[in-house]
């Protein structure tokens, strides 16, 4: 079941990661045909900052949940290894749990964020792009990073549970 | 309870919650909301959460993080690395220690496209440490200079130091980035000095390669060609006001996969990889910086930097011994601590004494940059000693550390040395306009 529910993460975050990807990809192509268009041709993109922002977004909570599958959050690591793996596996379980109730407060403060940005009719300044389907999708981006959250919390109680040394 | 307290008291949990391993971007989020939502309550504090979250991930002056993240990616896969490398092999790789001089040289031209320093030790070491083997060098030797010179990626620019440190304090990247330029002019060269003691001292270190014939070397110098254009195009750009610094950054991504497309070396695969990698990058990054303001706002609220300025502002002792003891707290706090995740921690508590002292924003900028270099090549969490023993297994930990001490010897100088004279910081930027 655990195994399954890890494969499931790993290709949602997969996934994930390649809306990110592709993002990042738009704001370097935007970016360079913005500078190139108004240096050589007069002529620069318009409203290129503002998919900037907006992609920028997408990439970033999108890729959050393969960046946390991979360990690239920079976290402490020399003091817990002198410990058990069973305390650590308690200690763990209290992080995990922690960072699983926050993250699912952010992605329903980013869902709240944007029904305020869509009641305001908030929009880009320059090529006034709606921002509220930017934070819903921001929202949807970062819940694989609580479902990666989640498995390891199961992880970590199970190995809690097995009563390891 | 008064705000100070709680402050004090948010700090405390903050470290607790570093030491139990979560994630350093997480904790300060996490702690910078409980502490705000105490002193000004829970709907603000929802309220400021999202807005934090949304406006950083989506901060225009911030996309110049992952554009110059993946300038660093597209640069190692379109083979630019490799290229410095063999150039600066032919030169000097016939000199005594040669192979080991080429590695500080070739690390300090990939710093010049690359922001970062895990990857320029990561780049290097791949191509440099094989090689270094081959010719028999003391092991030591070759792979404290590569987890050393890999340090260079963020005191040359581009620099994801500086662009941290920049937005943290508001300064412009710019003169950060030329500010980098002499002291990491001065720290190869002190490298390179390192390097050529130890082998004068003990030929057996560092064996001569094979000698190059001058046409050899002067074919190889074309190696090095394409990297040039890419730090002119980029960082010349952003010096001379064409490019704002996010589009530079941008450039050089562009202009990196356009060489590498060129020469043929870039590959989909590659480039997919690659730029997953920068994104990955570039995500962590922002995850910090969005933390710090999180609990950047919390700090605010509870007054503990503007006391602490205060505070040790009205000390009777000299304000450079101060900012010693500032200095040294970064040094100790490096040896605990990732460099990125300590300085977005504490730059918002120290930036304010460093402004009531008197220091130059700029100078100060490029001592952080320095300790942070110590830091990631220090026990216990020395990142591009990690990197290396990633690459070379079969190296013990304690072999690595050993070999980069006469290297973090060069660094504390060179410390000293803008200590004592700020010009080496503080000349250049005040050459720039941007």
């Amino acid at each position: 079941m655990m195994e399954k529910f890890k494969k499931f993460n790993e290709m949602l975050s997969d996934w994930a990661e390649w809306v990110g990807f592709f993002a990042v990809f738009v704001m370097v192509v935007i970016t360079c045909v913005d500078v190139l268009g108004a240096k050589l041709f007069l002529s620069p993109v318009f409203g290129s900052l503002d998919i900037m922002m907006m992609a920028q977004l997408i990439a970033v909570s999108f890729a959050g949940s393969m960046a946390l599958l991979r360990n690239r959050h920079v976290q402490v690591e020399f003091f817990m290894v002198i410990f058990s793996k069973r305390f650590q596996a308690l200690v763990n379980c209290l992080i995990q749990l922690l960072c699983l109730a926050f993250f699912v407060v952010i992605v329903w403060r980013l869902f709240t964020h944007g029904l305020h940005l869509q009641a305001g009719g908030e929009e880009t300044a320059t090529a006034r792009i709606p921002m509220a389907p930017f934070s819903y999708a921001a929202s949807l981006g970062i819940i694989p990073m609580c479902l990666v959250f989640l498995q390891q919390l199961l992880n970590s109680i199970l190995t809690l549970v097995k009563n390891e040394p | 309870m008064s705000p100070e307290y709680i402050g004090i008291c948010g700090i405390g949990v903050l470290l607790l919650l570093f030491v139990l391993r979560m994630p350093v971007a997480f904790a300060m989020a996490l702690v910078g909301f409980v502490g705000f939502a105490y002193l000004s309550g829970i709907d603000p504090a929802l309220s400021l959460l999202s807005q934090d979250i949304f406006e950083s991930f989506s901060s225009y002056p911030l996309s110049v993080i992952p554009m110059f993240i993946l300038m660093g990616s597209f640069a190692y896969a379109s083979g630019i690395s490799e290229r410095l490398y063999q150039t600066t092999y032919t030169w000097v790789g016939a000199l005594r220690g040669g192979l080991t001089i080429a590695t500080v040289l070739a690390c300090s031209g990939f710093a010049a496209i690359c922001g970062s320093t895990a990857a320029t030790a990561a780049t290097m070491g791949k191509i440099a440490l094989p090689e270094m083997r081959k010719y028999k060098y003391d092991i030591t030797l070759a792979a404290g200079t590569v987890a050393s010179a890999g340090t260079l990626g963020i005191l040359i620019p581009p620099s994801t130091v500086f662009i941290v440190y920049g937005i943290l304090v508001e300064e412009s990247i710019g003169r950060l980035f030329v500010a980098g330029i002499i002291p990491g002019i001065i720290l190869t060269l002190f490298f390179v000095a390192v390097v050529a003691i130890l082998c004068h001292r003990n030929p057996s270190l560092g064996p001569p390669g094979q000698a190059t014939s001058w046409k050899a070397k002067i074919k190889a110098t074309g190696g090095i060609i394409e990297a040039i254009v890419l730090f002119l195009l980029a960082i010349g750009g952003l010096f001379l006001g064409w490019f704002s610094p996010t589009q530079a950054g941008a450039i050089g991504a562009g202009g990196a996969l356009l060489i590498g497309l060129v020469r043929r070396n870039l590959t989909w695969k590659t480039f997919v990889e690659s730029g997953k990698d920068g994104l990955l990058t570039a995500c962590m990054v922002m995850f910090i910086i969005t933390g710090a303001t999180v609990f950047g706002h919390f700090l605010a609220v509870s007054n503990i930097p503007f006391l602490l300025a205060d505070w040790i502002g009205n000390l009777p002792i000299s304000r450079m011994a101060i900012m010693t003891v500032v200095i040294f707290i970064y040094f100790m706090g490096g040896f605990f601590m990732d460099s990125m995740a300590l300085i977005v921690v504490t730059v918002p508590i120290f930036y304010p004494i460093v402004q009531k002292l008197g220091f130059d924003p700029i100078w100060f900028g490029v001592i952080i940059v320095l300790t942070a270099e110590m830091g990631v090549i220090t026990p216990p969490v020395g990142v591009n000693v990690f990197v290396i023993k990633g690459i070379a297994p079969d190296i013990p930990l304690e072999l690595i550390f050993r070999g980069i001490l006469p290297f973090l010897a060069a660094i504390i100088l060179l410390t000293i040395l803008i200590a004592l004279v700020p010009q080496l910081a503080t000349f250049l930027p005040s050459l720039v306009s941007y």
